[in-house]
């Protein structure tokens, strides 16, 4: 019996050892952007990131080294095409995930499916995850996901850059008189425009125009008829549908020229990346919102 | 039951047992193929745990691709059974709880619960029961009446309360924003992807039990099927062993449904082969479903694997495409 119990405790001992052995002793406890308390290596080495938004901030922190995964549709910067694809971010494919050897995976809160986080815990993968909602949660994603990589310096410089370009559009749209109404179209069948609690809205208002979809809906669908009613003076619609594709439904609404956005030929056809991907690139997209929406501004400083 | 001829075991022993070898031949390519690596040497040494055998491959082989050949051997026996029991009571060789919509109604619970925000066991199973139950009685009173009992009618009228089902479903899926139905329509589709070991665990616990329960029913059916007045004198009551059957059926289905969608069809493919093989005796049959089912889907879920160049398919693509054609064929055989 006394024998037994000594064994029993050898044994325990032994596990012990065995795990604190296992535990990584350069690692930290963080809490992510849903609260969630996760240990992540102070030095990731292989990183897989969930979503093409995260894919491309990681590059312009300029840590792609680390970067062993990432996701269909991860398109930008074109070089990001070439590394391992682990599914789309709704579908992931956690095999695919797992094989990549990963010490941590970056998630999006929305799209990528609870159940993957779980999974990916359950196997001891951290996964951060983030939840950008508008530009100043943009910046903080850019600054935790540098802390994380160790590149604090560079996500500083990053948000400081997007913060002074947003100044300046800031300080250029105060001196337009008027906002003219907005309809942004990112569905064409059925034709789907952006509420208020989406980086449209936000980019569109900071643009100095007004979103004729503003609404406690994130993405309301509308009939022709209501479009018609709403009378908007710009029309831009994002797609990542091809150039013909946009020539079809330009002529659809062509067809309705008491439209004022169709009477002064202010229909536009933009990538939609540049607007609902969470990444540094949406000052690029405001940028292009503003020549767009008050293309008088430009003309005066020129 | 009755007493078992020693007849009768010998053949259910010698079926059991190639089935099982069948089973586990499915099982064993199940955990080899996959979207990472795939051959059967990698799996001998994970098992053999040789010196070669990478940590990674083993996280792969047992953490992710076993649950999920497990979860596709439950559900493929409970969906093989659900078919042949249905088969049985409502004496209609096309019966099955896909084609009826059973599982269609289990599905809108299940949406439901997921709503509500219940967790997966045991609310979301919960309201999926309820689900299929509503169905079940729903069908049973369009039943009821004489002539309805004929196969178009009752086939018909599956098409009819699928339609509806699918509706419902779409209608809940626009009506919401919530990002947790973001991929419903791969679950709906038939998903075992995203399973861990607990959840095969709680959902073996589940069925294992309705499985026993179902094979003590197995000589009843068989009486059933030679007519009700024939089954009653014979000593059945039909009147509970239908609703018991019944009830337990719709429970398996529903549990299924709510952890892996709608896989179609299979209640269908592997009851007809099986009775084509080991012909109509329900002492042998249930067993056989099972084991042939369980297969039958681990079968399925490797080729949903494998097929697609990038990413991967839910298992229900595969099982309909198969299923939905022998059902037609099934339809124009049994007119003549």
């Amino acid at each position: 019996m006394i024998k037994n119990t000594s064994m029993v405790i050898v044994l325990m001992m032994t596990v012990v050892l065995l795990i604190s052995i296992g535990t990584p002793s350069d690692a930290k406890i963080v809490s992510d952007q849903l609260g969630r308390k996760i240990t992540v290596p102070d030095n990731p080495q292989r990183v897989v990131a969930l979503a093409p938004s995260i894919t491309e901030i990681i590059y312009a922190l300029g840590r792609e080294n680390l970067l062993k995964g990432v996701t269909l549709y991860s398109d930008f910067p074109p070089a990001a095409v070439n590394l391992p694809k682990v599914g789309s971010y709704v579908q992931l494919n956690l095999e695919k995930i797992v094989a990549l050897k990963p010490d941590l995976c970056i998630a999006i809160k929305d799209g990528n499916p609870r159940v993957v986080a779980r999974r990916l815990e359950s196997l001891n993968i951290p996964a951060y995850a983030v939840d950008p909602r508008n530009l100043e949660t943009v910046m903080q994603t850019v600054l935790e996901i540098g802390n994380l990589l160790n590149a604090d310096q560079q996500a500083d410089l990053l948000v400081q850059r997007m913060r002074s370009r947003v100044l300046k559009v800031k300080s250029l749209v105060s001196k337009a008189g008027y906002r003219p109404r907005v309809f942004f179209q990112i569905g064409i069948s059925p034709i789907v425009s952006v509420g208020t609690d989406t980086f449209m809205h936000e980019l569109i208002v900071l643009a100095g125009g007004k979103n004729l979809a503003k609404g406690p809906v994130a993405y309301p669908r509308f009939s022709r008829e209501q479009v018609l009613a709403l009378s908007p003076e710009i029309l831009i619609i994002t797609s990542m549908a091809r150039a013909a594709v946009f020539e079809k439904v330009k002529a659809e609404w062509s067809r309705w020229p008491n439209i004022p956005a169709i009477r002064d030929q202010r229909i536009f056809l933009e990538d939609s990346n540049f607007f609902d991907r969470p990444t540094p690139r949406l000052v690029d997209g405001l940028e292009l919102l503003v020549k767009l929406i008050h293309p008088e501004l430009f003309d005066e400083t020129q | 039951m009755k007493p078992k001829t020693p007849l009768l075991v010998k053949r259910l022993s010698i079926i059991s047992l190639s089935l099982l070898l069948v089973l586990l031949i499915a099982m064993f390519l199940g955990i080899s193929m996959g979207s990472t690596t795939s051959g059967i040497k990698i799996v001998f040494q994970s098992l053999l745990k040789s010196r070669e055998s990478d940590p990674m491959l083993d996280t792969i082989i047992w953490q992710i691709r076993f649950p999920r050949v497990l979860l596709a051997t439950l559900v493929g026996a409970a969906l093989s059974l659900g078919g042949l029991v249905f088969q049985a009571l409502l004496r209609n060789p096309l019966a099955e709880p896909y084609i009826l919509g059973i599982s269609g109604g289990s599905a809108i619970g299940a949406i439901i619960g997921i709503l509500i925000g219940f967790s997966r066991f045991p609310g979301v199973s919960l309201t999926a029961f309820a689900g299929s139950i509503a169905i079940l009685l729903l069908i049973l009173v369009m039943s009821s009446g004489q002539t309805i009992l004929k196969k178009d009618a009752l086939l018909l009228s599956g098409v009819m309360v699928n339609a509806f089902c699918a509706a419902v479903i779409m209608f809940l899926v626009s009506m919401t924003q919530d990002s947790r139905l973001h991929n419903i329509i791969f679950w709906l589709m038939g998903d075992l992807s995203m399973v861990d070991m607990g959840h095969v665990g709680i959902l073996a616990a589940i069925l294992c039990p309705c499985f026993i329960l179902i094979f003590w029913f197995s000589n009843s059916m068989n009486l059933l099927l030679m007519g009700k007045e024939m089954a009653q004198t014979l000593g059945v009551n039909i009147k509970s062993v239908t609703v018991i059957l019944l009830v337990t059926t719709s429970f398996m289905v529903s549990a299924t449904v709510s952890y892996c969608g709608l896989v179609g069809f299979v209640g269908l493919v592997v009851p007809h082969l099986l009775r084509l093989v080991f012909g109509p005796d329900h002492r042998v049959l249930v067993p056989a479903c099972v084991l042939g089912g369980g297969a039958y889907l681990v079968s399925c879920d490797v080729l949903a694997r494998v097929l697609p160049k990038q990413g991967e398919m839910p298992a229900g693509v595969i099982t309909a495409m198969i299923g939905a054609p022998l059902f037609i064929f099934l339809l124009k055989k049994t007119r003549r």
